[in-house]
């Protein structure tokens, strides 16, 4: 396999990543694939240059990244698809097929990724179809019934079975990637605080990561912490709610209730440290923009201590409940197998047994010197994924309590150089959902000319496509609450 | 069910009571304040600080509408004259009201019609269409119905179907692929119907202003009832904003 070996946030000079032939290129990209290497990346180094690629692939049991190069023919953008042997690269492959008009040869399932209606230069895409008697389909969305982004699902069933089910998403899109690209650098922060406005910390410390790799900044240990205890906020709160709104999809109202009220301590927690219930404002290129003190630190842990000791009388309720595990186990299952296959990521591959979690595997900042533990669960159904969830919590209470105890000091925020040119770098952050990669491409005056965000949505939605085959169409709004993913993110 | 009955003890007494006055934290971003002291000759650190163009010189003013509630200006102003407060009280029924000067020292939402409250008074169920919100707006619309806030109490809901909706709550800057979308949920919402924009985004395209992906016909081709800025607003935002224009104590 001939590629670049880089880590997690380690820029590199684009020299020094090997382009091969488009033969050679798709030969490299197997041969990691099969070396059990994941695909994070396929997309130009610029946005005015498409014929020349890079695939990002990561091996987790190295704690490295692979960069492989490919140079087409300008005018022959096209390369055997890998799709057919490697599942997890279809989704890549459409879109690069959308974006930069690639046409993967022999793709099995060419299919719009942020378009509604078109694939491959304006071919008008058909929706799958189940044929025969008492057959029916049922379309949903982009509006749905609740406060919920949007998003259409074309369910093909026989009675209540769900045959297939096909996401048909892009509503979302607002061109963030362009729009980072022309941005000023205050407003590159407030964009990627709005890829995910529920994971506004995890994508603003990738971006925040990739900056600062590029200008060879290394931020103090005090902001280093703090950054990973309000990214623990967010997970706590994200899964509060998540959990909550599994409760409430069974019906549960109290259950839904309570985890509801616990949640508003967690968001109220981050508000304390950065005057946003989101974590807004708080991250700045090179550090943060608040510290803590005495006063919110006490705020904080008051606020939490409630979290720990009212979540654990409620997950006893929820988890002992016969009526809510009937609904939970064997739901929406998802196998290891095949959550590798298709590359899942996050809660959702932990869920399925999958050793998946990049502060374990591609540790960055504060988790380098203080290790969170990998908390995996077997069965891959709606139980898993929200067990899986509640465990997460206890753990990052932990890790808040033992890091407020023990705050490095320094400075919060240093100065950050000048970006380094004809550079790139891939900075990879667990959000609460899993795996966010953002990746950052400089020209000659060390400009930003490609910018390329992964939200763990864009390998999870496929794995929630998969998962509702033969299950009962009464059974969607359950397993797609505990896969819990995000509109905006995908989109961008 | 014990149990379910010790879990409601646990709960306690939760709610919000009086949500007129809440001491939020001491950082959250409400209501901007501009003293009343003249700028060094031509200094624009605020503007060009701004992410989304809100502030305007001579005099200096903040539109609402536009700002994302960073603090960057504040940390910008050599002469530290822009402040940003933690009043939540900034809902508007005007898009010019939103326009802080020297001279705002508070805003709050003018009463809707006589029409207007009669039929909505005590009584208003709303849809809500996402068109590229980030679901930050989102989530705080959710959490409008959670035990903390308890909109239900004065009467006002989100409801399924556009059907049943007096009204939309729009969030998110407008995205082209969602033009038919709000279209067609908005005309199936029987009529009187009321518009409410919710956050920076839908209110102005924030952030997402110069972004080719957004598409914000249908605001100029109908009316607008209630303007909610923030990014995202506080809930206590949305529900004051609602029964200060549908003149509720």
């Amino acid at each position: 396999m001939i590629s670049l070996q880089v880590q997690n946030n380690q820029s590199f000079r684009l020299d020094e990543i090997p382009f091969l032939d488009k033969h050679k290129f798709t030969d490299s990209v197997a041969e990691g694939l099969t070396n059990g290497y994941r695909m994070i990346g396929l997309f130009p180094l610029h946005k005015n240059m498409p014929h020349k690629i890079i695939s990002a692939l990561v091996d987790s049991d190295a704690a490295s990244l692979h960069l492989i190069g490919g140079e087409f023919q300008k005018d022959k953008l096209e390369f055997e698809s890998l799709a057919n042997q490697f599942p997890q690269t279809n989704y890549f492959e459409c879109e690069l097929a959308e974006n930069y008009g690639f046409i993967p040869i022999n793709h099995p399932w060419i299919r719009p990724v942020r378009k509604q209606s078109t694939v491959l230069g304006n071919k008008p895409y058909q929706f799958y179809k189940l044929e025969g008697a008492e057959v029916h389909e049922v379309a949903v969305g982009p509006i749905h019934a609740g406060i919920i982004e949007p998003g259409h699902f074309r369910f093909q069933c026989h009675g209540e079975l769900v045959y297939h089910l096909e996401i048909n998403l892009g509503y979302q899109h607002r061109g963030i990637e362009s729009l980072i690209l022309d941005a000023s650098t205050n407003q590159r922060v407030i964009l990627s605080e709005s890829i995910a406005g529920d994971t506004v910390v995890g994508h603003t410390f990738a971006h925040c990561s990739t900056i600062e790799s590029l200008a060879g900044t290394q931020i103090s240990l005090r902001a280093q912490v703090i950054r990973s205890i309000v990214e623990e906020l967010e997970r706590i709160a994200m899964h509060l709610s998540g959990l909550g709104g599994v409760a409430n999809d069974i019906g549960l109202a109290i259950v839904a209730s309570s985890y509801g009220r616990l949640r508003t301590l967690a968001i109220n927690s981050l508000a304390e440290i950065s005057g946003s219930r989101f974590g807004r404002g708080l991250f700045v290129y090179g550090g943060v923009r608040y510290d803590f003190n005495d006063e919110n630190i006490r705020q904080i842990t008051n606020k939490l201590e409630v979290v720990k000791n009212d979540s654990a009388v409620i997950n006893n309720f929820l988890f002992s409940s016969t009526g809510a595990l009937t609904r939970f186990e064997h739901t929406g299952t998802v196998s290891k197998d095949f959550a590798q296959q298709i590359g899942l990521v996050g809660v959702v591959a932990r869920s399925s047994g999958i050793e998946s979690d990049t502060r374990i595997h591609f540790p960055y900042g504060a988790y380098r010197y203080f290790p969170v533990s990998l908390i995996t669960l077997p069965s891959g159904d709606v139980f898993a994924r929200a067990r899986l969830r509640a465990l997460e919590i206890d753990e990052s209470l932990r890790f808040i309590f033992e890091q407020l105890e023990n705050l490095p000091g320094g400075e919060i925020k240093i100065n950050v150089g000048s970006i380094a040119p004809c550079s790139g770098v891939i900075s990879i952050v667990e959000g609460w959902r899993g795996e966010i990669v953002h990746t950052a491409i400089t020209d000659e005056v060390g400009n930003i000319v490609q910018y390329k965000i992964k939200d763990p949505s864009f390998n999870n939605w496929y794995g929630m496509n998969l998962a509702l085959r033969e299950t009962a169409i009464s059974d969607f709004p359950v397993i797609n609450k505990s896969f819990d993913l995000s509109y905006a993110g995908h989109d961008l | 069910m014990i149990d379910a009955i010790k879990l409601r003890i646990l709960q306690g007494d939760p709610i919000i009571h009086d949500v007129r006055n809440v001491s939020l934290p001491k950082l959250f971003r409400g209501l901007p304040t501009i003293e009343r002291v003249a700028c060094p000759d031509d200094c624009k650190k605020c503007v060009e600080a701004c992410p989304t163009n809100a502030i305007k010189l001579n005099p200096v003013s903040i539109d609402l509408g536009l700002c994302v509630f960073c603090p960057l200006c504040e940390e910008a102003c050599p002469e530290k004259i822009i402040h940003f407060t933690n009043d939540y009280h900034i809902a508007a029924e005007s898009r010019e009201k939103l326009i802080v000067t020297k001279e705002t020292k508070t805003i709050s939402a003018e009463k809707a019609s006589k029409e207007i409250k009669n039929y909505f008074g005590r009584s208003l169920k709303l849809r809500q269409i996402s068109a590229g919100g980030c679901n930050g707006c989102e989530l705080e619309l959710n959490a409008l119905s959670n035990v903390n806030f308890d909109m239900g109490r004065y009467g006002i809901e989100f409801v399924a179907s556009p059907r049943h909706a007096d009204g939309v709550v729009i969030t998110g800057p407008l995205t082209r692929n969602m033009t038919k979308a709000i279209e067609i949920c908005y005309e199936a919402v029987p009529k009187p119907k009321i518009i409410v924009l919710v956050g920076t985004c839908s209110i102005s395209g924030g952030i997402f202003q110069n972004s080719k992906e957004i598409q914000r016909n249908f605001l100029e081709e109908n009316k607008i009832d209630l303007f909610i800025p923030g990014c995202p607003p506080h809930p206590l935002t949305f529900i004051n904003g609602l029964l200060d224009w549908l003149d509720r104590k």
